[in-house]
């Protein structure tokens, strides 16, 4: 990935290349098939024109694949014109208007019997084993045609799609994603973007930690400099916090108390309707805030002062006062009254669980905070310098209110604790207590409100630092280059080391940004070549030249002026990092 | 339970096609690993298996080509705009205006955030006064003073959410004033899509919106990919020409500045955005209002997934961050055969007519069938099929053609899925004569009574329903007698002794939605010869015969809906 030039948005001559492709290929489209000399290429009014005409025809359709959401618009709007959320209903047979019968909502439980929870409403799960991929093809086609036909006002001419996709996506699943759009939408080519980078990109930085609490799992990425470094994921997500908004809300109904039901037993499913268990915890639920309270580090100034009425000042932890829910699709439909405090319980369990010892969850469970820390221990140190100062929260559970400022406070109480050091347990604590191999070296990691990287950490590589020239203090040589990137006018130092949330606008207004502004994208697939090889035609993303297939473009550039050659596209293709099996 | 209506629908061919090139793309897809007897099986007409939803159409969605002699769903037609149009005002609206104005309505037309009731536009401080003032008072001054927009069903006023207008027109500016700050320079260059380098130090005041970080936040990742090209070599300025403006300056610039002023060597380095100007902005992690908020709103303070689907926005979480809806331009549509560039529709351009000046639907070419129990005597007719006893069904198939059509059917003997019913088409070959138009009527009218009588007359004796045989007959339609046997709904594993060593687990999960239905799949093939089509006699004039018949034909999966099979 570290050969990957996309990341870089300042490669402006491939967008050209494939900009010009795009429209030739909308030209070509009824010879396709047969192996074609590639045209002359006129110098077209795009090239010498004004700069406007190519906007002009552009309209690149940006697309957002979500197992639950779809996010469909065109480049340069800053919002999507449409999300779609699937649900039952768009697996209708055309002409079926039944929902439009008086009780259909009631019949739910027969509509759901025999499939799995919340399984309408997903366009496809990750574990695609057994999946029908057709099925997949076809909802996706349904419902951006409905998108296209309705909010969109698009006809069926070819027009260019930027996927953005988030960087695990199976093959299988985008495989079929391709096919579908390609087949039944006139589409020249289809660009591929990682969505936490979109992310940080639509944030207005280059690195970052995004942490994207989705549907099925919980994705973080450390990107740095619009390369995703590394991932860590864990299936507390939106899905489980639905499991356990149900079972939250069945104990209601039934008048059960949270701790009168057995540990890991879940509630039936026919209770309660997924739709409305959805409506409530998108609508009621809240997070509370962490019990200890990480030293206010005073980046944020001063902390805002709360003008609540008398009535309010009550903390809302341990208000009780009961919050009337109506639920309808119980049976019979009931009206429950919740204490408004027990509303963050579903949170606390999904996302925290604070109740356990960090070595009872498994790999693929950890709480989210958990999850955070040691990725950012696992980055090298100049990575986590950077990332751990960009925090982005995206995803659809981020919206929960109180959620992203618990997981940031867990994530800093976590690094004042036990700073950036990965040696932990009763062993190493004793090793640093003990008085008689105490170093002189100043440990001053601790020290500090938030922990500051200054210098690796001593305590892991002990034994030959007892060297009184400890090079932990020798001042730094002074990089020339540095130098002279400081003595930049525009140049402001980047800042890093603190623990620091930033606001993202989303991996779609940056996908939108990204194609509005030609920058290049991971992976270009171009119609033709797709329908000729299929996803197996797709060459790893390390075999392809990338070096060689610039300086190819570079020189013919230079020979012939302002015509390019194709380039090697025909021969070499890749789907970026989501080719890597 | 509600009562059921027996239906047709109708699998456009296009379907197979998809089919074979998702399985001939070749992806190592797991489900065709793990599952591989499952291929076999997806070649077996199934319409409970979920992907033929998708594919299904009742005869009244399908077009067709007549050039073609194909039936185009839409899901194989290409479209073309004809007219975009507000359906609130009927306002028609330019597709460029479409490009850079949005989707929505920019005249007054908006909808009801809480419910989808139109917004009026009313004055907030004068409808008292307006009944007390004298008829022509009222005309000289009129209303005055804020003016909100208000619903009239649900009585949801903008004014709640703190929206007023200073006027009654121009609505849509005036929102997307209030709502996207009031600076309106950043409007300008956002819709423009070309922010020249200049605009970008004038005073944007710290954006709030989406939009205008969104345009704050680019217009910054422009200077920046400039400020970068320019510094790097001549081809990356070449590469670039063209597309970014203040590129294409510096370049043309650098041209007629002469090459002694070679721009700067040194690429400097793209940063990060960093002030809220650049559209950047750290996150604000304390909520406690939002929780206070919650707690004094409670349920009903927060808005429905609806409400906030509806929304133009995404966000919104309490009442109070509705806003008004512009209404969505709607579109009419010309649909062409995507082979053959035939239109097989077009509506009238006009936005008030709703006529069309083409369409070529399904039902003209095609076969319509009609389904109805046949009355046995003696046993009543009850409203869900009985299982494992025979019932007997009409198939009605009426030729809309002008030529005769010769039909085979064929159904599977037993209908997939888990409970399979028996089913025999007693006549599964016929001819359906000939629809014609230069018919007198009281002709036609004597001749079917005729035909009536004739057939009471031999119905008097036995009313046969003979397997082979049409049972009844009409100028250009046909019955003939379908015999199901329902299977029984009951789920109960098969006696262990039955079960074989080889074969799955039989599926034990309780009846889901729609399986209780009665559905055959039928196979219907038409041929029919007709004269030959416009077209070809124009590229092969004068050719062999030129009254010779042209023989057609087309087939497709269908599917009958008989009824609910009831369950003890």
């Amino acid at each position: 990935m570290a050969s990957d030039p996309d990341a870089r948005p300042t490669l402006a001559h491939r967008s050209v290349s494939n900009i010009r492709a795009g429209g030739q290929s909308s030209a070509r489209d009824s010879t396709s098939g047969a192996p074609n000399t590639p045209l002359a290429r006129p110098l077209s009014s795009s090239v010498l024109g004004s700069p406007s005409s190519a906007r002009a025809e552009e309209e690149i359709i940006i697309i957002e694949l979500g197992c639950r959401k779809l996010r469909v618009g065109f480049a340069g709007d800053s919002t999507p014109k449409r999300i779609v959320a699937f649900d039952s209903e768009h697996d209708k047979r055309a002409g079926d208007y039944r929902a439009w019968e008086p009780g259909y909502e009631h019949d739910w439980r027969k509509r759901t019997a025999g499939k799995a929870w919340g399984s309408d409403h997903e366009l496809c799960q990750l574990d695609v084993r057994g999946q029908d991929l057709g099925l997949v093809g076809d909802k996706l086609e349904r419902v951006l045609r409905d998108t296209f036909t309705r909010y969109l006002l698009v006809d069926s001419k070819p027009r260019r799609i930027s996927l953005v996709l988030p960087p695990a996506a199976p093959l299988p699943l985008l495989s079929s994603t391709l096919s579908t759009l390609f087949r039944n939408f006139q589409i020249p080519t289809i660009s591929l973007l990682s969505s936490p980078a979109m992310a940080t990109f639509a944030a207005g930085v280059r690195s970052g930690l995004v942490v994207d609490i989705g549907w099925n799992e919980t994705i973080v990425t450390a990107v740095y400099e619009f390369r995703e470094v590394q991932t860590w994921r864990t299936i507390r997500a939106g899905k489980m916090l639905l499991e356990e908004t149900r079972n939250f809300l069945v104990n209601a109904i039934q008048g059960r108390t949270a701790e009168s039901q057995v540990e890991g037993e879940s509630t039936p499913k026919d209770i309660i309707s997924f739709e409305e268990c959805e409506q409530v915890a998108t609508r009621m639920l809240w997070c509370k805030k962490s019990e200890k309270t990480p030293k206010q580090s005073n980046t944020e100034g001063l902390p805002t002062l709360h003008e609540a009425d008398e009535s309010d000042t009550a903390d809302p932890a341990e208000d009780s006062t009961p919050t009337p829910i109506h639920l309808s699709s119980c049976k019979p439909s009931k009206t429950i009254q919740v204490p408004f405090s027990q509303l963050a319980e579903p949170c606390e369990t999904t996302f925290f669980e604070t109740r356990y010892a960090p070595a009872c969850f498994d790999d693929h469970e950890l709480p989210l905070h958990l999850l955070i820390y040691r990725g950012l221990l696992q980055l090298p140190l100049d990575v986590r310098a950077m990332c751990m100062s960009r925090i982005i929260f995206t995803g659809g559970c981020s919206n929960v209110i109180g959620l992203r400022g618990r997981i940031f406070d867990e994530v800093s109480l976590l690094a004042q604790e036990k700073s950036w050091d990965p040696i932990q347990g009763k062993g190493a604590d004793a090793y640093r207590n003990n008085p008689k191999i105490k170093r002189n070296a100043s440990r001053q990691a601790n020290d500090g409100p938030i922990p500051i990287i200054q210098q690796t950490d001593p305590s892991g590589t002990s034994g030959e630092e007892a060297v009184p020239l400890d090079p932990a203090h020798a001042p730094p040589e002074v990089d020339e280059v540095e130098e002279h990137i400081r003595q930049e006018k525009n140049y402001r130092a980047p800042v890093q080391g603190v623990l620091r949330a930033i606001d993202s606008l989303g991996p779609w207004c940056g996908a939108s940004m990204a194609t509005q502004l030609k920058v290049p994208a991971l992976a270009v697939i171009e119609r033709d070549i797709w329908f000729q090889q299929g996803v197996n035609g797709a060459s790893r993303p390390n075999e392809v030249d990338v070096q060689a297939q610039q300086k190819q473009q570079r020189q013919s550039m230079g020979a012939g002026g302002l015509i390019r050659g194709q380039g090697n596209q025909a021969t070499s293709w890749t789907l970026g990092v989501w080719g890597t099996v | 339970m509600a009562s059921f209506t027996p239906y047709t629908y109708i699998q456009c061919p296009c379907y197979d096609l998809s089919n074979q090139t998702r399985h001939s793309d070749g992806s190592p897809s797991p489900t065709s690993q793990d599952l591989p007897d499952d291929d076999d099986e997806d070649h077996a007409f199934d319409p409970r298996s979920p992907r033929f939803n998708y594919s299904l159409y009742p005869l009244e969605y399908l077009l067709y080509c007549v050039d073609c002699h194909q039936i185009r769903c839409p899901r194989c037609v290409s479209e073309e705009l004809v007219t975009i149009y507000c359906p609130s005002c009927l306002f028609e609206v330019g597709s460029s205006s479409v490009k850079t104005e949005g989707n929505r309505c920019t005249r007054s037309c908006f909808q009801c955030p809480i419910c989808v009731g139109p917004l009026a536009v009313q004055s907030l401080e004068s409808a008292p006064e307006a009944s007390l003032l004298s008829v022509d008072n009222a005309a000289a001054s009129g209303p005055t003073g804020p003016w909100a927009l208000t619903c009239s069903y649900c009585n949801w006023s903008s004014a709640e959410v703190g929206v007023k207008f200073d006027k009654p027109q121009g609505i849509f500016a005036q929102l997307s004033k209030l709502r996207n700050g009031s600076s309106t320079g950043t409007d300008v260059s956002l819709t423009s899509g070309d922010v020249s380098p200049t605009k970008r130090d004038a005073n944007i005041p710290k954006p709030e919106s989406t939009r205008a970080r969104f345009s704050a936040l680019r217009t910054f990742n422009q200077s920046q990919l400039a400020n970068s090209n320019t510094g790097s070599s001549m081809a990356g300025g070449i590469g670039d020409y063209g597309f970014s403006s203040p590129a294409a300056l510096t370049r043309i610039m650098s041209i007629y500045s002469g090459s002694t002023s070679k721009p700067k060597n040194k690429a400097s380095v793209m940063r990060e955005a960093d002030v809220p100007n650049e559209g950047f902005r750290t996150s604000n992690l304390d909520e406690s209002e939002s929780i206070l908020k919650l707690r004094a709103g409670g349920y009903k303070g927060t808005v429905t997934m609806e409400q906030a689907a509806s929304q133009v926005e995404e966000g919104a979480h309490f009442a109070d961050e509705l806003w008004p809806v512009a209404s969505l331009l709607r579109t009419k549509r010309a649909k062409r055969c995507p082979a053959c560039r035939h239109i097989l529709s077009k509506p009238e351009a006009k936005v008030s007519n709703t006529r069309w000046r083409i369409r070529l639907v399904a039902g003209n070419h095609i076969p319509s069938v009609t389904i109805k129990p046949l009355p046995t005597p003696g046993v009543p007719l009850l409203s869900a099929l009985a299982p494992l006893k025979p019932m007997q069904y009409l198939l009605t198939f009426k030729n809309p053609m002008f030529d005769s059509i010769k039909v085979t059917l064929a159904t599977p003997a037993t209908t997939p899925g888990r409970f399979s019913s028996k089913v025999t088409i007693l006549c599964p070959q016929f001819t359906v004569g000939a629809n014609s138009d230069d018919y007198d009527l009281n002709e036609v009218l004597k001749a079917e009574d005729r035909d009536q009588r004739d057939r009471r007359r031999e119905d008097d004796g036995s009313h046969q329903v003979e397997a082979g045989k049409v049972f009844e007959r009409g100028r250009n339609w046909v019955s003939i007698v379908v015999e199901v046997i329902p299977a029984s709904l009951q789920i109960q594993p098969a006696p262990s002794l039955l079960q074989k060593a080889g074969e799955p687990e039989p599926d034990l999960a309780p009846l889901r939605e729609d399986e209780d239905i009665l559905e055959i799949p039928m196979f219907v093939r038409l041929e029919w010869e007709s004269e030959p089509s416009q077209d070809q006699v124009g590229v092969a004039p004068s050719s062999k015969e030129k009254d010779a018949k042209e023989k057609r034909e087309l087939a497709y999966w269908s599917v009958l809906g008989i009824g609910r099979i009831s369950q003890e």
